[in-house]
């Protein structure tokens, strides 16, 4: 079993001004919810008689963002602060609404674990189809069939269909598949924290290597250890914007700080709203 | 450690680039790219095509046998209704009369309903890989072709019974199926965006192909439309009824696999199926378009 101590972290040296993996460029997104949360005629028309204005939201806005090769760059802040959304963008799942995105090499989404899996096909079929999925040629992905199937230790069962798997083993089957396009980027959306404590490893050791082997990546995750043991940078997201970039310590330091003050302003309302409605009560 | 072997087997050489900012390209520009997405995305394609293969009746005792009995019930079906409909006072040899029909309508209208469904039933795939989602409809219009092609078992069989219509024509099938290929293409490629956006237009095109199967003359003939007084009073109905592209593609193919109901197999309209293929490819031209316009945006309303 490979152990996190096992493995060095990553030497970063920075790069020459030209020499970047991928440039954000006051990146922002923008989104139109008059499709998304599915509204009705009915209340499309109503509000449109009413001037409404339709409902747009930013989940991201004003980012930039330089990544070098060989870096290994941590997004973190609360829920909804726009991690995932900023994802999407540098892997150009979605165009930016304003700002551009500028990328030099392959990159490789690996936002979630057994996306595009169909449960009624065997783990081979669903291998060769995530693999053309992730645009791998065909020669290739006949060569890398075999270790595939070794990391993800399936032995027999990739013969057998998905819907027969635990979900360790699909989870492994798709980390296998996803870091097996050997990205020149690779963008990782909290996958470190699923899988049984030996995958965890094994999948951390795997993402070291992919470090080192001069790849860039972008990596969201709660764990806050991994971001200051093996990131040379961080940037903190909230509410869409960038909140600080630079050493990972610190900007663990300023997420930890900024959790524990809304934590307890959120106290305080709530306090604060016992007794308003106490007062009322007694009135 | 076994995951270097991973890394090592597929390093590549020179990285190639990319760019992503808020400017849609123009109409050609888009088109190329629809078109060199397709080019490049084919293996994927094809694998698509092969899972839903090994999908389809996998879950029943008869599997793939389906595919052969399918339309023949179909057809069991239409013959007793049209049989009670009209007492018995139907179209000679009406089995194969319709048979040739309902196999392309069949096509068509699974790849139809496929195509709707495609891209929201990626919707997870969507949101976290980058790849040309022209592919998902594109491989729902292609796996028809397998089930279109398996239906010419049972067809046949049925030629069989009636020996005085099995002629060489037979072999227009194919170019008379390209055609309808690409028409289906541009159809497929525009429902399965729209319903990205609006999800009522799945519930809709259930109806709307119902409706416009029997506006096609799938269980009839036009020449029976030239009997009846209405169109003798609205001409224009009859040219209406003429430029539906599934009128045009069912009479073709009952041409050289049917005939007519006094004659033999004849060769089919071919100015009309050239005008088709023409417009076809304009349509799909256009729908490419379209969609590749409307792509950047489905990952977020997804």
């Amino acid at each position: 079993m490979t152990t996190e101590t096992a493995v060095a972290p990553p030497t970063f040296e920075p790069a020459a001004a030209e020499d970047y993996a991928m440039l954000a460029e006051d990146v922002g997104v923008e989104y139109d919810l008059r499709f998304n949360r599915k509204t009705p005629i009915r209340e499309s028309i109503s509000a449109a008689l009413t001037r409404k204005r339709a409902e747009r939201f930013w989940a991201l806005r004003h980012v930039s963002l330089r990544l070098d090769h060989g870096e290994s760059l941590a997004v973190i802040g609360p829920n909804g602060a726009g991690k995932s959304t900023l994802l999407q963008v540098l892997g150009g799942i979605i165009r930016p609404s304003e700002g551009r995105v500028t990328g030099r090499g392959r990159v490789s989404g690996l936002l979630t674990l057994d996306v595009g899996f169909d449960r009624q096909l065997t783990g081979r079929d669903n291998t060769r189809l995530g693999c053309a999925f992730l645009g791998l040629e065909d020669a290739v992905t006949r060569e890398i069939m075999p270790s595939i199937i070794e990391y993800a230790e399936l032995g027999d069962f990739i013969d057998a269909p998905l819907k027969t798997y635990s979900s360790g083993m699909r989870a492994r089957l798709g980390f296998a598949i996803a870091t097996s396009v050997d990205p020149d980027i690779l963008l990782l959306d909290e996958v470190l924290a699923t899988g049984d404590a030996n995958f965890r490893e094994k999948s951390k050791a795997r993402v070291l290597e992919l470090v080192q082997a001069a790849k860039a990546v972008v990596l969201v995750t709660h764990d806050m250890q991994w971001v200051t043991d093996y990131c040379n940078r961080a940037i903190l997201l909230e509410k869409g914007t960038m909140i600080m970039e630079g050493d990972p310590q610190e900007v663990v330091e300023l997420h930890r700080e900024r959790t524990r003050l809304a934590r307890e302003a959120a106290q305080r309302d709530a306090v604060q709203a016992r007794a308003d409605a106490k007062t009322l009560l007694i009135r | 450690m076994r995951a270097s072997a991973l890394v090592r087997v597929t390093q590549r050489e020179a990285p190639e680039g990319f760019r992503s900012d808020a400017e849609s390209p123009g109409p050609l520009a888009l088109l190329r790219e629809g078109l060199a997405d397709i080019a490049s995305r084919r293996p994927l394609i094809r694998y698509l095509v092969e899972a839903d293969m090994k999908k389809r009746g996998a879950d029943t005792a008869l599997g793939n046998l389906w595919w052969v009995l399918d339309p023949l019930l179909q057809m069991v079906v239409y013959v007793v209704f049209v049989t009670i409909l009209t007492r018995g006072r139907s179209i000679p040899d009406y089995p194969l009369f319709i048979f040739g029909a309902i196999l392309p309508w069949k096509w068509f209208n699974t790849a139809v309903i496929d195509a709707t469904r495609s891209l929201i039933d990626a919707d997870r795939l969507i949101k976290r890989v980058q790849f040309p989602k022209i592919v998902l409809p594109l491989a729902a219009t292609t796996a028809g072709v397998t089930g279109f092609a398996f239906g010419l078992i049972p067809l046949a069989v049925i030629m069989l019974f009636y020996p005085d219509r099995i002629s060489p024509l037979i072999a227009f099938i194919p170019l008379i199926a390209l055609v309808q290929f690409v028409f289906t293409v541009g159809v497929a490629l525009l429902v399965a965006a729209g319903n990205v956006f609006f999800r009522d237009l799945g519930n809709v095109a259930g109806h709307v192909l119902r409706l416009w199967w029997f506006l096609s003359p799938g269980l009839y003939s036009l020449a029976v439309l030239d009997e009846s007084g209405v169109v003798a009073h609205h001409p224009f109905l009859r040219t209406l009824a003429g430029a539906n592209p599934f009128a045009i593609l069912l009479e073709a193919y009952r041409s050289v696999i049917y005939g007519s109901t006094s004659g033999p197999p004849h060769v089919p309209d071919l100015a009309s199926l050239a005008l088709l293929m023409v417009a076809s490819l304009v349509f799909v031209a256009g729908s490419i378009i379209a969609f590749k316009r409307l792509e950047p945006t489905f990952a977020k309303v997804l």
